[in-house]
């Protein structure tokens, strides 16, 4: 580059260099950390007075990370206030503290939980519900998925713009018909009545997933394979399906998100105790503010606990795919 | 020996309802292809035969479990079928039928005239009350979710936006600011809503202890109108941001770094070097996510069905929760046949929207144009 093209920057115009700008703001916020300090000291030690000059402090030496702070407080505070809430004995569990650890922390709420409800049940219902729509969702779409990715045939364009459309159904336009369909068939109770309501929505979604899987497999891998004297679906078992045990996982994965805390559906559908479902169990729990709103909390850490670990584990593909089988492709 | 509702039993039960499903669906599968490929291939020798074989399981659940609903709902649209005529549409329920007869183009003309207007004696009268109160009109709902709609999404947006521009910096903690940010979204969203109601809760709540903590006027969430609009705005923005901050956030790490290199050397602001090339080049994400966002809010039910339940006094109701109540919710105002016409409505009119939308914008073409 020229110099004619560069514009240096005025000396004069900033009074202070940038290094300078950050000290003054790195002993500005030691002021005000101080200050904190000060005033939580005078107060008996309030944690209020300390968090909040800390706060300010670093928003003003790296506001950068102040940001990022004050949002990931935000987006996290409830979710660890439901895990403090499930610690509190019983007696205290109408507490207004805003303590995280709240004080006799016990797992009083847990044992009950297990002992007065039936937890165990519900997690069996929601279990079995879940594990068979994710396996009728991946074998119903894999080889769909596949013709999608790889053939131009008669029909191909307005059969995705369908699958696409799908997605703008309101919940209640495909749960009003299925409710009445169940109830005619008699399976209104009955766990098939609400793995056949949840198969409906899986298996449009599933196919959007692997599409977008098996269009990032190239296509010389199978015609490598045919021309080697493969047949077409030889090169599909031997090839793709393989290459694709992450694409599978994932929509296995994604069904069985979708169906674990589905509560809308199951609510019109399940009656009886006997087939409940955790969320149902769970939303029966919190009616009003009394000793089970510590169950209600200790069922939800428990049911949380191992989607949040299966979504940071998988984070990347569950991102991706969340948008629809991969926008970008 | 039984557990906390567990049992051999309860096991073996399960297994038996749900185990021939499973073996039927997939016996059903490799049947179907097996011979369908025989027919296409040996009989009528179409040179399409492969790919309509692998579509036919994808193709037929869809029929079974999509379109025949679908068409279902349709015929529903032209029925009388509500709480108290549920005898005479399902065979197993108790009671007697009194219709003569079940499907009828009247049917239709009432359900569909009952979402617009309100009619006596052949007049109308006004506007057509949802949910049997006066509040809920279907302009009212209509402008609510509009609003509903647009707050949301201009929130996830700014806010996602904003948290991706600090994230694309040079930063330490990065994957820890991430992880933490993301975790709403991990969260079930049943639990999401029924963790807020509690914590908007007047006395009890967190939000309130922390307004007064800070020194405000404690506010009743659930019980002003205004207030509990906002209450479920917040909830629903506080869920969304971690997908806009995600998506924008990996688009900008695939902008290559010398376009913003050779934009400083020629003299570029921050603001011009976001505004010229952050922007452009983010537009193939920021489209479809919008896009994608604009239809999810617009049907999304659960948060305000579990936080405010569309109440009080309608003041949180949009489409797709006023829909859920008149079809499922108390039992005078379970009236199906209705609701059913309501949901063609209200997917005609997202449909129309997005149609429009998808157009103008060129959002989603790379979705089925591959």
């Amino acid at each position: 580059m020229s110099a004619i093209t560069t514009t240096p920057k005025p000396a004069g115009a900033a009074p202070l260099s940038e290094a300078g700008y950050r000290q003054v703001r790195a002993i500005g916020a030691a002021i005000i950390a101080t200050g904190g300090l000060v005033l939580a000291a005078a107060n008996g030690f309030s944690a209020g007075y300390l968090l909040g000059g800390l706060w300010l402090a670093l928003l003003l030496w790296k506001p950068l990370h102040g940001i990022l702070v004050s949002y990931s407080i935000v987006s996290i505070y409830p979710v660890l206030r439901v895990i403090s809430i499930a610690l509190r004995p019983t007696d205290a569990l109408l507490s207004r503290s805003l303590d995280i650890i709240p004080p006799g922390a016990n797992f009083n709420s847990f044992v009950e939980l297990f002992q007065e409800e039936e937890f165990l049940r519900w997690i069996w219902n929601s279990m079995s519900i879940t594990i068979s729509v994710s396996v009728i969702g991946v074998a119903i779409a894999a080889t769909g998925a596949y013709a999608f990715s790889r053939w131009r045939f008669p029909g191909r364009r307005p059969m995705l713009i369908f699958l696409l459309t799908t997605q703008m159904l309101p919940a209640s336009m495909l749960l009003i018909p299925i409710f009445v369909i169940v109830a005619q068939l008699r399976l209104t109770n009955n766990l098939i009545g609400l793995v056949l309501a949840y198969t409906s929505t899986a298996v449009p979604f599933s196919i959007w997933i692997l599409k977008g899987y098996y269009d990032t497999i190239p296509p010389d891998l199978e015609e490598a394979a045919m021309v080697d004297g493969c047949q077409r679906m030889e090169a599909f078992y031997r090839i793709i399906l393989p290459l694709s045990t992450p694409a599978l996982s994932i929509v296995f994965l994604f069904n069985f998100l979708a169906a674990w805390a589905e509560f809308i559906v199951a609510k019109v559908i399940l009656q009886a105790n006997t087939v409940m479902t955790w969320p149902i169990g769970l939303n029966e729990l919190i009616g009003t503010f009394n000793t089970d709103w510590g169950k209600y909390a200790a069922g939800s850490v428990l049911v949380t606990i191992p989607v949040l670990l299966l979504f940071m584990w998988q984070s990347r593909y569950l991102i991706s795919g969340l948008t629809l089988g991969s926008v970008k492709g | 020996m039984e557990f906390s509702g567990l049992s051999g039993e309860v096991i073996l039960n399960t297994i038996s309802q749900l185990g021939p499903l499973l073996i039927g669906i997939i016996v059903g599968i490799a049947v179907l292809e097996v011979g369908l490929y025989l027919l296409l291939a040996r009989v009528i020798k179409t040179k399409h035969a492969l790919p309509y074989t692998l579509l036919a399981p994808s193709i037929l659940a869809i029929v079974v479990f999509m379109i025949y609903p679908l068409a279902f709902n349709v015929l529903l649209a032209f029925s009388d079928l509500k709480r108290t005529t549920f005898p005479c549409y399902s065979p197993v329920a108790v009671g007697e039928c009194e219709l003569d007869h079940l499907y009828g183009l009247d049917y239709g003309l009432e359900n569909f005239t009952d979402v617009f207007f309100r009619v006596r004696d052949g007049e109308i009268v006004g506007w057509g009350r949802l949910l049997r109160t006066a509040d809920s009109t279907f302009p009212v709902l209509l402008g609510r979710t509009a609003l509903w709609t647009a707050t949301n999404v201009f929130f996830h947006f700014t806010i996602g936006m904003a948290l991706a521009v600090v994230m694309n910096t040079k930063l330490r903690f990065k994957g820890i600011y991430r992880a933490l940010i993301v975790v709403p979204w991990a969260i079930p969203g049943v639990i999401v809503g029924l963790t807020w109601r509690q914590e908007f809760h007047a006395q009890y709540g967190f939000v309130n202890t922390l307004i007064s903590a800070l020194g405000g006027q404690p506010v009743s969430w659930l019980d002003d109108p205004v207030a509990a609009f906002v209450a479920v705005v917040f909830v629903n923005v506080w869920l969304g941001v971690p997908f806009y901050m995600v998506m924008l956030l990996g688009g900008m790490q695939s902008i290559p770094g010398d376009y913003y290199e050779a934009a400083e050397i020629d003299g570029a602001t921050y603001w011009q070097r976001f505004n010229n090339i952050t922007m452009p080049l983010l537009r193939p994400i920021i489209i479809p996510a919008i896009t994608l966002d604009v239809i999810w809010t617009f049907n999304k039910l659960d948060i305000i069905f579990l936080i405010t339940g569309g109440g009080p006094q309608e003041s949180t109701n949009i489409l797709v929760s006023a829909l859920y109540n008149a079809a499922f919710g108390p039992a005078a105002t379970q009236e199906l046949g209705f609701a059913a016409a309501f949901s063609i409505v209200i997917f005609i009119i997202l449909f129309a929207f997005a149609l429009f939308w998808i157009t103008t914008s060129g959002g989603l073409k790379e979705i089925y144009d591959r």
